[in-house]
């Protein structure tokens, strides 16, 4: 508890953890409060906000609050899902990887850097290309969860491996500890506020993959996402017309959700790696 | 050259907390060194030992300042000149210092002799590079090394004890007056540090190095090496006399304890039991009443919680203690 | 042989590592766009057999499906056939090694959306723009990025603070986001630059001052919607290296033995920056994807815009050849990066020759 108390004296945990809070309450608590309909066409295209409708309507009249509400509903579940995904893949090689060490962790690693090289964005494209028909919001954070892992994996080897020639986990190992056994009960306790922040920082990467994907005219066919009401913005020629309200808000919320989590991981570093602290 | 070598005069130094606290960790120590002499400065961790290096040579960088007294090598003071002056003409070149882990000291990614140049040529004694080279040449052979090849290899080439010898070589390549030596064997096995002190001693025998102040926690260590100890807890020297007085009759309660903690048998105390100091060394953030060690001292008296106990002249030595015995 | 040359063997054992990402790459490459359903040849048919009667239009299919090599062809260069007379069609495991070998030779095939053209020639069209955009701004964020992350660990102050939330922020903005809020800023609303495009419509590509000069006037927005994520990134890492090597061991010692200042700071710099090279060999495939995320948004006429039309468009051989050239061009820096850092850092240099 007395990680918790430290972590709320850094201001930047403070900031980031409200920020994050508030977009997420947004978006969950958002539709008990307005009237969130992203099916029926409630005015023009592109009005500008008015009374009834806070921020404008997009290119199909619908309301624009709606829409954001809803997209940010589903970029929020996509990086949860992805980066639970990544996080859980890249965890389970790196640490399977980091503790054996020897022939399995060179080729365990060998591949991990195979894929890290091949620019994810790329096997993004292609996947979600081929892909024309059913691309759910699902099965988006699904591929993104099965191509960014690799990143975690090897931060959670290279902790893994430090942690490898730890005294306890020698003990375990004379004790008969089998290796599924150590590295669970041994070796993963020290790594879970690290794994956390692993799974902050992959959250985000969903995030802005779903987004970039979107942005493409890759994204979920049946949803809205904040990246495709952006893509929409773009197709519509919003920016040429001055509709502001059609994408700014859309981009202040991706930046935001990113951002917060950005600055939440800076402060755990801050709290859990105290050689960073000034 | 007559006179002392080495004068530190109540010397006084505290760190400035991010929330403004104020921890006096160097309280009014004083001590003259002779050429040729070592002085041993033993005590636990947390006594401020090493903030008494960093004052002793000048270098004070936040959060460490000066609160008052005086450092003079042959006579003239160090202190009171910008950080600019200190670096080129005291750090390293008057008073020198040899770190604790020599391991980590050396930056893996420069050659020794590229290191031991650039610390030649912040002094201002540019040379070209060939007359360095020989300069380095020369003192690192002197100190028992095969210069060219350790001069030409990077740190993680050299094994452990060569790594040391490099260090005490660049640490005296100006030939200074003063040398502190923090804990310079603790990372060590018996037999290095043997051939390390050897080196020490030769240093000094051939003048390289003036005077010494050799800091540890290791007191049998200090037997060998130091011509006079001084007992340092909480910022202040509780006991400072020669090595025998200090080690084989101890007058100050805490140096006695000290003694008592020793694991090996030294002769003149036969059949001694380690006993553990209990307790732990006061808060320095907090003013202290009394004597620093009244906590923990097992001759306590009343009036220690009261009286500031004062460094007096007893027992041909000075002690910090008013019931000393 | 090899065991004499530390560095050789070195070299060899990362080339070959390379070379096998390399065939995963271009393994993925081929079977990804593959996944789905659409027939290639079905989409120009669909264009081109307006007032064919059955008979030509099925010559003309057999003419497609042979050149995109999705029929077996036997030695005379006629179309095999089966037992009712349909054309044999190349099993996937046979298209695919055609693919190899021809890609080994160069030869990416011909796009379907703008048949006839090659893919290489559509490629060699848009790769200066690509570069253009990708060099500059992948070579001098980092080096800027790096600068400022340095100064920052080192100034501390009033200069960190303010660049730190600036240089999180910068790298949290999402390259597209930003692209287009650069767009609708300085674009639409100032119109300082222009919106879209890679020179006026009046001119064509060439060496002429009217082009470049205009070329240069549409460069400024996506460059600087990659650039500033670029350096914003690199800032933060870079700032945290400098923080930790400035707390070290080596440099408390180097104080102490009165070494000066500046001196000081390029051991801080040369140690911090040998992680940041490795980190950029794992970076380079991100800045390139956001670079060419730019290129989409701008319409700027590089591989970005080329492979996004070829996605829209379903043209397997464009986005096959597209992206196999923006992979192997990352695997190519990476190893060079690999190798350089090899050479400069005594400390991989010394687990090296130490057998590991």
């Amino acid at each position: 508890m007395r990680l918790l108390k430290s972590l709320f004296k850094s201001p930047f945990f403070v900031l980031g953890t409200s920020l994050f809070v508030l977009t997420l309450s947004f978006a969950l608590l958002g539709p008990l409060f307005l009237n969130v309909d992203v099916n029926t066409r409630a005015g023009l295209a592109y009005m500008a906000p008015s009374a009834r409708h806070w921020l404008g309507t997009d290119h199909m009249g619908v309301d624009m609050i709606s829409m954001l509400i809803s997209g940010l509903r589903s970029s929020l579940y996509v990086g949860f899902l992805a980066g639970s995904v990544a996080t859980t893949l890249g965890t389970l090689i790196g640490l399977y990887g980091g503790y054996k060490g020897g022939l399995i962790d060179d080729v365990l690693t060998a591949g991990t850097n195979l894929f890290l090289v091949i620019p994810s964005l790329i096997v993004l494209i292609l996947l979600s290309a081929s892909i024309d028909n059913g691309r759910s919001l699902t099965l988006i954070a699904l591929i993104i969860g099965c191509t960014t892992w690799t990143w975690s994996a090897r931060a959670v080897r290279a902790q893994a491996a430090s942690l490898r020639s730890r005294d306890h986990v020698a003990l375990a190992r004379i004790n008969g500890y089998g290796t599924l056994g150590i590295v669970f009960l041994h070796v993963m306790p020290y790594l879970l506020s690290y794994i956390f922040m692993v799974f902050i920082l992959q959250m985000a990467a969903g995030i802005l993959s779903e987004a970039s994907l979107s942005m493409l005219g890759l994204g979920p066919y049946d949803s809205v996402s904040l990246g495709k009401i952006l893509n929409e913005a773009k197709t519509n020629e919003a920016l040429t017309d001055g509709a502001w309200w059609a994408f700014a808000p859309a981009m202040v919320l991706i930046t935001t959700v990113v951002f917060s989590l950005y600055i939440i991981n800076t402060s755990l570093e801050g709290v859990f790696n105290p050689r960073l602290r000034k | 050259m007559s006179g002392p070598v080495f004068e530190v005069d109540d010397l006084r130094a505290h760190y400035l907390t991010r929330f403004g606290q104020k921890i006096q960790a160097v309280d009014g120590v004083s001590f003259s060194l002779k050429a040729g002499e070592i002085l041993g400065i033993a005590g636990e961790s947390g006594c401020g030992k090493t903030t008494l290096v960093s004052a002793c040579m000048g270098l004070y960088i936040p959060p460490l300042h000066l609160s008052g007294g005086d450092v003079r090598i042959e006579g003239k003071s160090i202190l009171g000149v910008n950080s600019e002056t200190n670096r080129r003409e005291v750090l390293g070149k008057k008073i020198s210092m040899i770190p604790q882990g020599a391991l980590n000291s050396l930056n893996p990614t420069r050659k020794v002799k590229d290191l031991a140049s650039d610390m030649i040529r912040s002094h201002d004694e540019a040379k070209d590079k060939k007359a360095l080279y020989a300069r380095l040449r020369e003192r690192f052979q002197k100190l028992g090394m095969p210069a060219d090849e350790v001069l030409n290899a990077y740190p993680v080439e050299l094994p452990a004890g060569m790594k040391q010898r490099v260090v005490i070589g660049i640490s005296t390549l100006l030939d200074p007056r003063v040398v502190i030596a923090d804990e310079p064997t603790s990372a060590l096995d018996v037999s290095t540090q043997k051939s390390v002190i050897k080196l020490l001693f030769e240093l000094m025998d051939q003048g390289i190095i003036g005077s010494m102040l050799f800091i540890t926690h290791e007191l049998p260590l200090l037997r060998h090496v130091a011509n006079r100890i001084a007992v340092m807890y909480a910022g202040e020297f509780v006991e400072l006399g020669t090595t025998e007085q200090v080690i084989f009759d101890p007058r100050q309660p805490y140096t006695k304890a000290l003694m008592g903690s020793m694991l090996s048998a030294e002769p003149g105390h036969p059949g001694q039991k380690p006993v553990a100091i209990e307790g732990a060394p006061p808060n320095l953030a907090q003013p202290i009443q009394g004597c620093r060690f009244a906590q923990r001292c097992p001759t306590k008296q009343p009036d220690c919680t009261v009286n500031r106990q004062g460094l007096r002249v007893a027992f041909d030595r000075q002690v910090r203690c008013d019931h000393a015995r | 042989m090899l065991d004499n040359h530390p560095t050789l063997s070195h070299v060899v054992g990362r080339a070959g590592w390379y070379v096998l990402t390399f065939l995963v790459a271009i393994t993925i490459n081929f079977f990804l766009p593959r996944l789905g359903d659409a027939n290639p040849v079905d989409t120009i048919m669909a264009k081109v057999t307006d007032g064919l009667d059955a008979a030509s239009a099925r010559a003309k299919e057999e003419a497609y499906l042979k050149e995109f090599n999705l029929v077996e062809v036997d030695d005379a260069g006629q179309v095999k056939r089966d037992a009712q007379g349909k054309p044999v069609r190349t099993s996937l495991g046979r298209q695919f090694i055609n693919y190899l070998g021809m890609s080994l030779r160069g030869d990416l095939g011909s796009s379907i959306l703008q048949h006839p053209k090659r893919v290489t020639d559509i490629i060699k069209a848009a790769l200066p723009w690509t570069l253009a955009l990708q060099l500059p701004t992948i070579v001098f964020g980092w080096l800027i990025g790096n600068g400022l992350g340095a100064l920052a660990a080192y100034k501390r102050g009033v200069f960190d603070k303010l660049m730190y939330p600036l240089a999180l922020l910068a790298s949290a903005i999402p390259a597209f986001c930003f692209g287009m809020l650069l767009v609708y800023v300085l674009g639409i609303r100032l119109e300082w630059f222009p919106a879209v495009g890679g020179y006026d419509d009046g001119l064509t590509p060439g060496l002429s001052l009217a082009f470049l000069r205009s070329a240069s006037y549409y460069y400024v927005l996506p460059f600087l919607s990659v650039f500033l994520i670029v350096v914003g990134g690199q800032a933060i890492g870079m700032r945290s290296m400098c923080i930790y090597e400035l707390g070290t061991d080596y440099v408390k010692y180097a104080k102490l033995l009165g070494i000066n200042e500046s001196k000081i700071l390029l051991y801080m710099f040369r140690n911090a920056m040998l992680p940041q090279l490795t980190g950029l060999a794992l970076a380079l495939g991100t800045m390139v994807g956001g670079a060419l995320i730019a290129e989409m948004i701008f319409s700027y006429p590089g591989l970005g815009m080329a492979v996004l039309t070829a996605i829209q468009g379903n043209d397997y051989p464009l986005i096959s050849g597209c992206t196999l050239l923006v992979t192997v061009s990352v695997l190519c820096a990476n190893f060079s990066v690999d190798v350089l850092v090899g050479f400069l850092d005594p400390r991989i240099r010394a687990a090296r020759q130490q057998g590991s």
